[in-house]
């Protein structure tokens, strides 16, 4: 609800500008926004899970169950549940009301990424280290799984065509990465082949195939909020952005499927290569962290051109995440595993701390009113003003707004256990078995930084006036 | 400066709210029941600032003041009958939920019977009665909170902890947990199902708490002090998350948007003060021409207006976008101490069924320093309702919609009184009253 009072200017700045921040617990290997956007889970390479409140920057909660490197989160609709994927061969699925395990699922090999149905906590998609994709449903304890198939499927044309050996090429291709598509019919799938398999999610049969990267593997897929639109990482260091609306249709004809590449990004003087990538919360951006380097790229998808290139930390950085709302970017660091975060700077504006002056950008020659020293009797005005004051309020009726949810049914609850909020880098060690906390702000640099702009602010607001004395000009009138 | 000091002692035990104050983080489910409408219809809970012998320099209301009858003495012999309240005060309220307009204290503290509005329009108003009288709260006891079951009148916990008086309290969303701002700088977290206190004291401001409000999903708290500064903290660390410096003077009232992405703080400096959540920046700030200090702030049940007791003895609507007030409520005494009060709702409240299209409209209420309280209408600022509900002045009120709209209020003569609506307006007949232009009934 603050949107009418922030400055329209800031409001129009829909990506990032720089690195502001830093969230530290552990070392992180994956992020994911949940779909409001107020939780962070982060998995670490520990194998704990830590869920971190965004708005207080804070740790809302922790989940211990993996053992080794958390390869993938995946939150439910409701943001009640959480899948994670981990190396240690296992998949589980979180309750977070009391961060209870609800579900263990145990595969024969490490999981690459498991992926959610987009309306359904009790169904996912695992893809396996060279093994065949699985559809799991977990609606009961014992888990039932069903194996997808990888081979894509040749269009019937050039289907006579199929020679043995393409038969047999066909066979090793593995599947890499598997996502639903937003309603949940479909399952797309990137193989290392370099195709793109749509696999329904009812019958588990291919029902489209196309080759979007012919030397290499597909290494990660996103889909926009909307759906309608996915990007491809690929090892041949080409993003591409793909339209997915044909899915989107309740009865899609299989034969009318098409997907077509929308957009190559790529950075062709220096052969970049890319960690992972993301959409930004419309859809209109496609950001991507880089490979050996450690900055952030940023492209247009409109005409498809590089806006922004955001300078990160001295460290290389791997999975990028967009909020779901706003213009804020999350990083995860590959050296030390922090989480970065981007975002906009916006400077306080010194006329909102006193209301009786107008920011203007230049110099404006005051009129006088006709009766603005006028000296009328107090009560007089007084009984004036309070007779203007017929309008109609309501203090009641809500309008909506696109940030809200209905659809609140799920509170994650305050935990007020200390140990559970901490981040965990604030414990240091004094001895053998005793502890201390680390003294407050002590290794939050960064919020200090923003400390001192604050402070910067309470001098600018005692003096509002000598704060930016050049260009301001009485707005108040006086009515005495 | 002479007006900073002189509203700066006050006894402000804002909101001493039965649970609205809870849900007035997502104040849209005034109508709406909240999920967990059982806890916090069932439960009240009322802060003591009990032994408040503090005394500011130059303090003129001080002296006159009923309440300061010794500065920093820890006890009052004079008022040690008070204590045999305790144990009756509990007891007699189960009686009152047969009729609802009986007295049950003293006949004193009854509103004489109050007839509807004449109304010529659809809504009704529905006057509000007294329910129950919760007594208990001593003076140079301990520094402590209560928990209340409102329907029972049992006093279900004592909060004890503080080690000076406490000024305000603060409901958590889900109704687990109690926060208390008090005089010793720290505000404390209690568990309600325990009445015990979290270890770790929040701990940072330089002078007293004077208010708190929680975020509406429960995970921030803010905070306004003596030391003029506005304080963001994550509880579940007890860590300072943001610290605003926001007045020139001690910080009257916070509150937080429905959503949460605002905060509202005033101060006696005049200025009341819009800040965004996320960024910490003042986004607007409100002020009178007369410049009064302003006490207490809330903002509305769907965040578009702010809702401000200065203490010109008025209480003030703001739009905060367009930075002007909408409307001033007046008729009720405030020159000297922290008044808080409420929104509610009434007309066709929670019979959607039988009323299809049925209109609900707006009220504030608001305590008085003639020991008052006054219900106004939102829109055409008229008195529905004016009840002589204590002796001394009115400090906190508080709204809860439930099945009988529940006004809660406390007041300097140590006591928590209850009021419910009474049915009789809900069918009104249109014979039975005069007309009353002011629409005030004693």
């Amino acid at each position: 609800m603050n949107t009418s009072l922030v400055d329209p200017f800031v409001l129009a700045q829909d990506y990032p500008e720089s690195l502001t921040g830093q969230l530290k617990s552990g070392h992180s290997t994956c992020v994911r926004f949940n779909r409001k956007g107020d939780f962070l889970a982060s998995g670490r390479a520990d194998g704990t899970i830590v869920i971190w409140d965004m708005e207080t920057s804070g740790v809302a909660r922790k989940l211990r169950g993996h053992t080794r490197h958390v390869q993938s989160l995946s939150w439910s609709r409701d943001s009640r549940y959480l899948l994670s994927s981990s190396q240690d061969w296992k998949c589980v699925l979180w309750d977070l009301k009391d961060g209870a395990k609800m579900r263990t699922v145990r595969f024969e090999a490490p999981v690459y990424i498991a992926e959610m149905h987009p309306y359904n906590h009790h169904l996912f998609v695992a893809s396996i280290f060279e093994d065949q994709p699985v559809l799991v449903d977990i609606s009961a304890p014992v888990p039932v799984k069903r194996q997808l198939p990888s081979a894509p499927k040749r269009s019937r044309l050039d289907g006579e065509d199929i020679s043995e050996k393409q038969a047999a090429q066909d066979a090793k291709q593995t599947t890499c990465i598997t996502i639903f598509t937003a309603l949940g019919d479909h399952i797309v799938a990137g193989t290392s082949k370099g195709w793109l398999n749509v696999i329904e999610t009812g019958s588990c049969k291919i029902i489209y195939s196309t080759r979007i990267c012919s030397n290499g593997f597909i290494i990660l897929l996103r889909l926009t909020n909307s759906g309608r639109d996915m990007v491809a990482n690929c090892s041949d260091r080409v993003i591409r952005t793909i339209h997915v609306t044909d899915l989107l249709q309740p009865s899609v004809n299989h034969d009318d499927i098409k997907l077509e590449v929308e957009h190559k990004f790529q950075d062709v003087v220096n052969r970049l290569s890319w960690n992972h990538v993301a959409f930004s919360a419309t859809g209109e951006y496609v950001t991507a962290s880089t490979y050996m380097n450690h900055d952030i790229y940023l492209w247009e998808r409109g005409h498809g051109s590089l806006v922004k290139i955001l300078e990160g930390p001295k460290e290389e950085l791997g999975v990028v995440e967009w909020h779901p709302t706003r213009p804020f970017l999350v990083a995860c660091g590959l050296v030390d595993g922090g989480i970065y975060l981007f975002t906009i700077n916006t400077p306080q504006r010194w006329s909102a701390l006193a209301p009786d002056f107008a920011e203007v950008e230049e110099n404006v020659e005051y009129i006088e009113r006709e009766d603005e020293f006028d000296i009328h009797p107090i009560e007089e005005i007084q009984k004036r003003r309070l007779d203007l004051e017929d309008e109609i309020v309501d203090v009641l009726s809500v309008q909506p707004t696109k940030t809200e949810f209905d659809e609140e049914a799920f509170r994650m609850p305050v935990l007020l256990d200390i140990v559970d909020s901490d981040s965990e880098e604030e414990i240091v060690a004094v001895g053998p078995g005793t502890m201390r906390r680390r003294s407050p702000g002590e290794g939050k640099e960064w919020m200090n930084g923003a400390q001192s702009i604050e402070s910067g602010d309470e001098r600018g607001m005692r003096r509002p006036a000598v704060a930016n004395g050049s260009a301001a000009v009485p707005s108040r009138v006086r009515k005495r | 400066m002479e007006r900073g000091r002189r509203y700066s002692k006050r006894r402000r035990l804002n909101g001493v709210e039965g649970s609205s104050r809870s849900d007035s983080g997502s104040p849209d489910e005034l109508g709406a029941s909240p999920p967990h409408q059982d806890r916090n219809g069932s439960i009240c809970r009322y802060g003591t600032a009990e032994p408040r012998g503090r005394s500011y320099p130059n303090s003129m209301s001080d002296r006159d003041s009923p309440d300061e009858l010794g500065n920093a003495t820890p006890f009052y012999p004079e008022l040690e009958s008070e204590q045999d309240d305790h144990s009756e005060g509990n007891s007699p309220q189960r009686s009152s939920r047969s009729s609802t307009t009986t007295p049950i204290d003293t006949p004193t503290d009854t509103p004489k019977e109050t007839t509807p509005i004449p109304s010529p329009r659809k809504i009704q108003y529905a006057p509000y009665a007294q329910k129950m009288v919760l007594k208990g709260h001593r003076r140079g006891v301990a520094f402590s909170a209560r928990i209340w079951d409102t329907n029972s009148g049992k006093c279900l916990h004592v909060l004890e902890g503080h080690l000076a008086g406490i000024s305000t309290l603060a409901w958590s969303p889900d109704s687990r947990t109690i926060a208390s701002g008090s005089d010793d700088k720290s505000i404390r977290l209690w568990d309600v199902a325990t009445g015990k206190s979290y270890p770790h004291p929040l701990r940072g401001h330089h002078n007293y708490v004077s208010t708190i409000a929680f975020s509406p999903k429960g995970n921030m708290l803010v905070s306004g002090s003596y030391d003029e500064a506005v304080f963001l903290w994550d509880i579940r660390t007890g860590r300072i998350m943001r610290s605003l410096p926001a007045h020139s003077d001690p910080v009257g009232g916070v509150d937080f948007i429905r959503d949460g992405t605002l905060i509202v703080s005033c101060a006696g400096d005049g200025l009341i003060r819009i800040w965004d959540t996320m960024t910490g920046q003042c986004l607007r700030t409100l002020v009178h021409e007369d410049n009064a200090p302003v006490q207490s702030v809330r903002f509305s049940p769907n965040g578009r207006y702010v809702l401000a007791w200065t203490l010109d003895g008025c209480v003030r609507l703001w739009d905060y976008v367009e930075g002007r007030c909408v409307k001033t409520y007046q008729g009720h005494a405030n020159e000297k101490y922290g008044l808080s009060g409420a929104f509610g709702i009434y007309g066709d409240v929670g019979r959607e069924r039988e009323r299809p299209g049925g209109i609900v409209k707006a009220y504030v209420v608001s305590g008085s320093e003639d020991g008052g309280i006054l219900w106004w209408d939102v829109v055409s600022k008229e008195v529905l309702q004016r009840i002589d509900g204590h002796e001394g002045a009115v400090l906190g009120v508080d709204t809860w919609e439930g099945e009988h709209g529940l006004v809660v209020s406390c007041g300097l003569d140590k006591t928590v009184r209850i009021w419910e609506r009474t049915e009789q307006a809900a069918e009104p007949s249109d014979g039975d009253h005069q007309p009353n232009g002011t629409g005030s009934f004693e």
